[in-house]
């Protein structure tokens, strides 16, 4: 079992705890962790603390070292760990901060259905999605990118795909960077990452990814939700993928080159997972180029999932997706480098914001915001785990000034696959979320099995946290009534 | 011990293994079996596919995620459950080696999990007493 982590944890309130420097040799800033009293004892139980002041080493680093109150233990950064680096002052970008699912994020599509409208058809709808949209180990996409076509994509995003007949032409509207992130350069991704990419274009993948309808059960805060188009009992699909082999291999490329890059430049970090190389190196600017392309991979991989949903739909209901309101509500990328200018210490700087299982919550009046939410600021896509449903947040003006505008992603892990394996022994799964009111679909039992409910934490306690400490607020819950699982 | 070839480690959100081996070039391929079997059933992998494999590091941990990120690459790439791994050369700090295994038939192979990559977390190949040598990795899951 992991390590019980003792170090040093001095609460600031009740919301936030803040890991010294002077605890460990070669902090440039201190660490702070977004919790609850009872969630930290949890969080001592593994290495994820430590991550947090391994992170607070990176060169360049500014403000804190921040980790959300979905923290858990991951390899380099922790999950949900947020970093910012100076890029004028030699700041670097780190691959093992961005991680292997680049882009990795969540689409959450609202209907005009309601709940009534959806449930008489609702296994019906179901079958036809998971017939619709590749799912699982090694699944293939319904379409194959030419290479000409995949490097297209990967400068232009969900933008390319929207262009070819896959969307409404206004659904980029409504996608984080408008589904394509600027500094893409296809040059820079590697003939293996290619070859990965070509035929996943469009697929789910399997793990913790999924498709979810959902029904709106709680309207929190109904001003915001309204600016949303959310109402009570309206039906949702919330959309969480990535960029699949693509970015994985992204990632794998960069951090290699990353090894050897640190010894050049005479980097020390206290991880190898951590190898980075400053934002202006030419290590640094080919691994930001190269990411971004993943990064656009994962929303046009987004957008080719949202066009089947819509066909699925269509051939349920016999209706047009435009009839039934299939409508982008938002996109956020939840594992992404950035570049982006926060003020720090009162001076306004150049920053690239590292998140790594942790989501952009921009507040009101920010230019990132689409239009329409822009009085309001910026929704936040939270999805819980199988059983408990999702959260949408807003992001606010505390946010801007505390956390580089950043908030948590989603519950987080909690207890080991293999733990989770022995405790899910012997149990029906799908059985036991059918009598919740869930019926679920996947193509891998184990799966399954190692995505149980309780192996993560309660997604509605650390919304409460992101909530109480003032990163973002809650406008709405959407409880879950069908699950696809790769 | 001594025949003991891999074992799991627990990992909150991912999956580690220590691997041992009598040689350097047996730890590389136990790392590599341990790695499979976190994949898939191996049991009923049958030998129908050979492929050569050469990778380098800066040293022998940074070879040893680099061949397991090769051989994750020809998983998904070629779509093959890889079950024995022969090292034929192995110096400071390169490796070639011939890995076997059979294209992926879902009707016949059981798959338990897409292991993404092999991270640099903690990473150790060390020689822990005269011909027994141990490694350690994590997988992002």
């Amino acid at each position: 079992m992991a390590e019980v982590w003792n170090g040093p944890l001095r609460k600031l309130d009740d919301w936030r705890w803040i890991i010294p420097r002077e605890y460990k040799k070669g902090m440039l800033v201190e660490g702070i962790i977004y919790a609850s009293e009872r969630m930290i004892q949890a969080i001592r139980k593994d290495q994820a603390p430590e991550q947090v002041a391994n992170v607070a080493c990176l060169p360049g680093i500014v403000g804190r070292s921040m980790a959300m109150p979905d923290i858990h233990w991951g390899y380099g950064f922790p999950i949900g760990g947020v970093a910012g680096t100076d890029v004028e002052e030699g700041g670097v970008i780190s691959p093992g901060g961005v991680g292997f699912d680049i882009n990795c994020g969540v689409r959450l599509l609202k209907t005009q259905l309601t709940e009534d409208d959806v449930k008489p058809y609702l296994e019906k709808l179901v079958t036809v999605l998971f017939r619709n949209i590749p799912s699982g180990v090694g699944s293939e996409g319904k379409i194959s990118f030419s290479l000409q076509d995949l490097k297209k994509a990967m400068v232009e995003g969900a933008q390319f795909v929207i262009k070819k007949g896959f969307g409404f032409p206004h659904d980029g509207e409504y996608i984080e960077e408008r589904g394509a992130l600027r500094g893409a350069d296809p040059e820079m991704v590697s003939a293996k990452a290619m070859e990965r990419g070509k035929d996943q274009v469009g697929t789910l993948g399997s793990g913790n990814h999924f498709l979810e309808i959902e029904v709106v059960e709680r309207v929190f805060r109904p001003d915001i939700a309204a600016v949303f188009g959310l109402f009570s009992r309206q039906v949702l699909i919330m959309i969480h993928t990535g960029s699949r082999g693509f970015g994985h291999q992204i990632c794998t490329d960069y951090l290699e080159k990353m090894q050897s890059a640190m010894g050049r430049y005479g980097i020390k970090v206290p991880d190898r997972q951590l190898s980075c190389a400053s934002f202006d190196s030419p290590e640094g600017q080919a691994y930001f180029a190269a990411m971004a392309c993943a990064a656009n991979f994962a929303w046009a991989n987004r957008q080719l999932i949202t066009h089947w949903v819509r066909e699925s739909f269509e051939e349920v209901f016999g209706r047009s997706a435009h009839h039934l309101g299939i409508e982008v509500l938002y996109d956020v990328a939840h594992n992404i480098a950035k570049i982006e200018e926060h003020v720090v210490e009162g001076k306004k700087r150049k920053l690239c914001v590292h998140r790594k299982g942790a989501t952009r919550a921009f507040g009101a009046g920010e230019e990132g915001v689409p239009e329409v939410y822009r009085q309001v600021g910026q929704p936040v896509l939270i999805p819980g785990d199988m059983g408990t449903g999702s959260y949408i947040l807003v992001g606010t003006e505390l946010a801007m000034q505390e956390t580089f505008g950043s908030t948590c992603h989603g519950a987080g892990r909690m207890m080991s696959r293999s733990e989770a394996d022995r405790v899910s022994r012997g149990r029906d799964i799908p059985s036991e979320l059918l009598r919740k009111g869930i019926l679920v679909i996947a193509e891998s039992k184990a799966t399954l099995r190692e995505e149980i409910p309780e192996a993560y934490k309660d997604v509605g306690e650390v919304v409460k946290v992101v909530e109480e400490a003032g990163i973002s607020k809650r406008v709405i819950y959407a409880r879950p009534i069908a699950v696809i699982k790769g | 011990m001594a025949t003991e070839k891999f074992r799991i480690l627990d990992h909150t959100a991912d999956i580690g293994i220590m691997a041992w081996g009598k040689t350097l070039a047996k730890l590389f391929a136990n790392a590599a079996l341990g790695m499979f079997s976190l994949i898939g059933e191996l049991d009923r992998v049958e030998n129908r596919f050979t492929t050569q494999v050469a990778v380098d590091g800066n040293d022998y941990e940074d070879l040893l995620v680099t061949w397991l990120n090769e051989l994750l690459y020809l998983f998904e790439a070629e779509g093959v459950l890889l079950k024995e791994f022969t090292i034929q050369d192995l110096g400071q700090y390169y490796l070639k080696g011939i890995v076997s295994g059979e294209p992926i038939d879902v009707a016949k192979h059981t798959i338990h999990r897409v292991v993404k990559a092999c991270t640099y977390y903690e990473v150790k190949v060390e020689k822990i007493r005269p011909q027994l040598w141990r490694a350690q990795v994590y997988f992002d899951i």
